[in-house]
């Protein structure tokens, strides 16, 4: 495979492409650049260079304004034995899958059936209403709602006659209620993904499907779940990703309590940085969680064949 | 040929090729429907509920059904229609809102981030999928990379950034971070637009179109479905950003409305929020967008699909 | 170079270019500041119900100053030290801000904000008039001072007293109430007394379901206090003479692994066990003044800087009581100052120390005082705060009546508390759940000791 050096920021502006006599693909080539140029200044000037200096700022022992030492691999050694990273990476994988499982299999089932059974703008509109709600106030709210001594969905559980739930302060119940929260204000916005992927797919298909006497759950299978695959797949990508970075519902909750159950990386990070201000130990600690992230969006992306669709 | 066929009637509510489903099969499906939707919308009759009662006395009956000790008084703090007095005696912090500034303030930032992601990234994203040229899938992915990096490598020196620029407090500090490139934009685009026939382009292509040509007048309107849903999604997120507002933003002149809207949860450790301030302030800020939402929903729903080459 | 090392030596060098400005992207703060006498001091606080006095406040001082312009902006406690760090960093930090025990240590071991002595020898105040103890607070491990203390808060107990008096408790009891860690002292006997089941059985009478309580004695803090205990558990091992650490300022060596400690905690987790205060795991996420509005609670250990939120609640009785007299025969409070401290890199440093010595005189204090949200440290004033709180509903005299009586111990500043407080959280709340033993809390111990030792 061969690579090109990304273009710096001063590369030809869009349509400045010279009428060359060269091959259409060298043109392309300069088309396809100048198309790209103003997403990849953004990369560069607003991720990939304060990416860079933390990753710098990860082999010393940077604790802001204080004397700074190169410290080669001790961060990373530190990490290797530090009890509390591991705890984190493990409830932070178990949010994930919790979270992305039950997420993704209700987002296809209710783009599906908004897909299906209803085209009224207004159900879109109803489902889409969590996630207008910032983040943080969805917490707020659930936090209050699933209170265990005052709150009102274990009111509602008193009616059938069980017991008090203590949603955030059981620590087996912590992670799953959280995951239940995000659930809650990404669903909605997962299904409309998925749904205009849905709307993607020809109708021919179904209709030359149904001639052929295939059923509903047939047709799902064969048909919508195939040809929804590029979707999906950045879907499956983006929720994620965005998942293993969970901090906002944790910070505002449990603030990883009780006892660790719920002190996700993201929030670890956070407290190592701003609190206890060892940001050097702290940009080590992002570092391998951002490659950790990017072999698994690798791998998800080769498995899914997202490059491909069975369309073209 | 190619045929382009509407995929549905703007309000019809079951389209012919329901006909002949297997009734439990449907009443099951209506049944889940309903019961997503009953749980998406019963915490905003809770909002609703909680906006409509006193602050000081709400935890006495934190689990009836109906407000308690039914009051506007939530609605006018948020409006900034109270008075000091009037806020503190209901459980207010009496902090100033001025709610039109900040409402404006969110509705520019949140529409000028919105433009530039979707228009830079629906260009980028055509180059990504249609377009062949050598690093496309490296540098596709490396790009991707931007969704992984933790906040804490970016907010530091982005801030300092802003700072050396002199642009701090300024609108301009608050949109341009966003303003040229997000992962999600650029990967969601792509995705579409690797679904497109490339027949399409062809045939553009044979009538002598450039790829900016074919982008612009071909590609674009076939997309507007995928745009559009784009537009709507990245406008709430943009409206919904708090820390980097709050950061580069909190002067009077561009607070946003999600940064003002901070002076109803908890201000001291420990603190309570005031949780009538701060449920009518979530339900009168979500209004706006979704206003939005009903004016372009229905394209979201009329997204324009091929049924292919006949 | 071939194709393929050349992304490698690019990135390489790349990382290099990166590290560079890492490692100079701060100037020391001191050499940036300077003693600008006019012109604009910002300052920052958290608190937004005593905002109206420090605008007050503000505006006393520019009509005697019309030179220095006062910007206050008020950021909410959860934003604020994340925003003063970046601001840190960026120098653009405000020239005053409201500073806290627990952080300061941070900010002078960084030289980041401004020692005041030699201002203080030069232009005064006395610091005698201070209430006692809350100057020496702000003394710094390298002994010197870095803020003017503003306000004292204590600890004490707010309870219902309509409750109290179903249950047959006087005042006066709840005034006198007696503790020890074997048996809990009439202050246990009181939770019981206060806690009622379901079915309306009082704790200390036959019948009583611990597992169907519906209102418990004791309130459960969704926050254990960490290391300092501050208004959870600091009033009961103060009380045995317990200290937090070897001096009580700046210690380099804590005792969590005393037996004083230890049967205190082990005490506190037994009313769990008899049914007295709810489980960890019901109280996450509840607020105090909430949990006792809902009636859900009858008690509550808080700090004397909630006054004005459980005075402002609606539909309840409340009223305030000392903590419990200890085993040695006098009750212990932990007390903490606020004060003000000057940013090191401010350019107008002599307006911001014209600023601070305003907020510490007396005619600032005053206007703080009568507006009875908390009580300034200016010794003088203190009555008149006292009176304006009372005016409002609850007499905090229970919590200031330590002070004037000599059973107040200072909060517990130290280096590295951040790091203290993150081990101990952990710990305690694993004892208090009941998956770790007390015992636990001496390994706990030997982690928090050393973070001092390895320096």
């Amino acid at each position: 495979m061969t690579t090109t050096a990304v273009p710096a920021a001063g590369a030809p502006a869009s349509g400045a492409h010279a009428v060359a006599p060269h091959a259409r693909g060298s043109r392309e080539t300069w088309v396809a650049l100048g198309f790209i140029v103003p997403t990849v200044f953004g990369f560069v000037v607003f991720y990939f260079w304060p990416s860079l200096r933390g990753f710098g700022l990860s082999f010393t022992d940077y604790k802001f304004f204080s004397d700074t030492s190169f410290v080669g691999l001790a961060n990373y050694q530190r990490l290797l034995t530090d009890e509390t990273f591991w705890n984190a990476m493990a409830v932070t994988v178990w949010y994930v899958v919790l979270n992305i499982g039950f997420q993704t299999v209700l987002a296809v089932l209710l783009a599906v059936l908004l897909h299906r059974l209803t085209r009224s703008v207004v159900t879109r509109g109803l489902v889409l209403m969590p996630y207008l709600v910032a983040n943080v106030v969805v917490a707020l709210l659930w936090f209050w709602m699933l209170d265990a001594q005052i709150g009102i969905v274990n009111q509602v559980l008193s009616w059938f006659g069980t017991g008090p739930v203590s949603f955030f302060g059981d620590e087996a119940w912590a992670i799953p209620t959280i995951a239940f929260v995000n659930t809650w204000r990404h669903l909605g916005y997962t299904a409309l993904l998925i749904f205009a992927g849905l709307v993607m797919i020809p109708k021919m298909l179904y209709e030359a499907g149904k001639v052929d006497g295939a059923s509903e759950w047939q047709m799902f299978w064969r048909i919508t779940m195939p040809l929804l695959r590029p979707v999906l797949a950045m879907v499956l990508v983006i929720t994620v990703v965005g998942s293993f970075q969970v901090f906002d519902t944790v910070a505002v909750t449990t603030g990883g309590g009780p006892a660790d159950a719920t002190r996700v990386i993201q929030y670890y990070i956070f407290d190592l940085a701003f609190q206890r201000l060892d940001y050097g130990y702290a940009s080590a600690v992002s570092v391998v969680l951002l490659v950790i992230l990017s072999v698994i969006a690798f791998v998800q992306l080769r498995l899914m064949r997202a490059n491909e669709s069975d369309l073209s | 040929m190619v045929t382009v066929d509407t995929a549905v009637a703007p309000t019809s509510r079951t389209p012919g090729r329901e006909a002949g489903g297997s009734s439990p099969g449907r009443v099951l499906a209506w049944a889940c429907l309903i019961a997503i939707i009953a749980i998406t919308l019963f915490p905003f009759y809770w909002m609703l509920r909680t906006a409509l009662s006193n602050g000081t006395t709400l935890a006495t009956a934190g689990t009836s059904w109906l407000p308690v000790d039914f009051t506007w008084g939530a609605f006018k703090r948020v409006l900034g229609l109270a008075t000091v007095e009037e806020a503190q005696a209901e459980g207010g912090s009496g902090a100033a809102v001025d709610f039109w500034l900040y409402l404006r303030n969110s509705v520019l930032v949140a529409a000028l981030i919105t433009a530039g992601q979707v228009f830079f990234g629906a260009l980028a994203a055509y180059a990504f999928a249609r377009m062949r040229w050598p690093g496309r899938d490296v540098v596709f992915f490396v790009l991707l990379t931007a969704l992984m990096v933790p906040p804490i490598f970016t907010q530091l020196p982005n801030f300092l950034l802003m700072r050396d620029l002199g642009i701090l407090n300024t609108y301009a500090a608050l949109v341009l971070p966003f303003f040229f490139m997000t992962p999600f934009a650029v990967f969601f685009l792509r995705q579409f637009f690797l679904g497109i026939s490339p027949e399409i382009e062809e045939a553009a292509r044979l009538d002598g179109a450039g790829h900016v040509r074919t982008f612009f007048r071909i590609i674009v309107p076939m997309s507007w479905g995928p745009i559009t849903t784009l537009a709507l999604l990245q406008y709430v997120q943009a409206w919904n950003e708090y820390f980097w507002p709050l950061l580069v933003g909190s002067e009077r002149g561009v607070r946003t409305l999600t940064v003002a809207l901070g002076v109803f949860r908890s201000q001291t450790p420990q603190g309570n929020p005031d949780w009538p301030g701060l449920m009518a302030a979530t339900l009168i800020a979500a209004i706006p967008v979704l206003l939005l939402f009903i004016a372009f929903g229905r394209k979201i729903v009329d997204s324009i699909g091929f049924s292919g080459i006949k | 170079m071939d194709t393929r090392t050349r992304p490698l030596a690019a990135f390489l060098a790349a990382l290099a270019v990166a590290a560079v400005p890492a490692c100079t992207s701060e100037r020391p703060p001191a050499e940036s500041g300077g003693w600008g006498d006019t012109g604009e001091v910002t300052y920052w606080m958290w608190d937004s119900s005593q905002l109206p006095g420090y605008q007050q406040c503000a505006a006393d001082f520019e009509a005697r100053n019309p030179d220095i312009d006062i910007a206050i902006e008020q950021v909410r406690w959860d934003d604020y030290w994340g925003r003063l760090l970046t601001a840190f960093v960026a120098n653009s930090a405000p020239d005053v801000f409201v500073d806290h025990t627990s952080k300061y240590g941070d900010y002078t071991s960084r030289g980041l904000i401004e020692p005041l002595d030699d201002l203080i020898a030069r232009d005064g105040p006395d610091m005698s008039q201070f209430v006692e103890g809350t100057g020496d607070l702000w003394i710094g491990d390298d002994g010197k001072r870095y803020g003017l203390p503003k306000d004292f808060d204590a600890v004490g107990i707010f309870y219902n007293a309509r409750m109290a008096r179903d249950a047959g408790v006087t005042p006066e009891q709840m005034q006198n109430l007696t503790w020890n860690p074997q048996d809990g002292g009439t202050f246990e006997d009181l939770l019981a007394r206060l806690t009622v089941d379901r079915n309306g059985v009082r704790g200390d009478e036959p019948g009583f379901d611990k597992n169907a309580v519906a209102t418990y004695g004791l309130g459960m803090p969704p926050n254990l206090g960490a290391g300092s205990g501050q208004t959870q558990w600091s009033m009961f091992t103060g009380s045995l003479g317990w200290s937090h650490t070897d001096r009580p300022l700046w210690g380099t060596r804590f005792n969590y692994d005393d037996p004083r400690f230890q049967d205190t905690i082990r005490w506190w987790r037994s009313l769990i066990e008899k049914g007295y205060t709810p489980p960890l795991e019901l109280a996450v996420g509840g607020q105090l003044s909430q949990l006792l509005q809902a009636g859900r609670a009858a008690l509550v250990t808080d700090g004397s800087w909630n006054i004005s939120t459980y005075a402002s609640l609606g539909g309840i009785e409340l009223a305030t009581a000392p903590t419990p007299i200890g085993p040695r025969g006098s009750r212990s409070s932990m007390t903490n100052s606020l004060a003000d401290s000057i940013a090191s890199a401010s350019p107008n440093k002599g307006a911001a120390w014209k600023w601070v010595r305003y907020l510490a005189s007396p005619d600032c204090q005053s206007v703080v005082a009568h507006a009875g949200v908390v009580v300034p440290a200016v010794a003088s004033v203190v009555s008149t705060a006292e009176a304006a709180i009372g005016e409002h509903g609850l007499d905090i005299t229970p919590f200031t009546r330590n002070l004037r009586e000599g059973t107040a111990f200072p909060y517990p500043a130290t280096q590295h508390a951040a790091d203290v407080d993150s081990i101990m959280k952990t710990a305690m709340e694993r004892v208090m759940a009941g998956s770790a033993d007390v015992s636990s809390l001496t390994a706990a111990n030997e982690e928090v000791n050393a973070l001092f030792t390895q320096g």
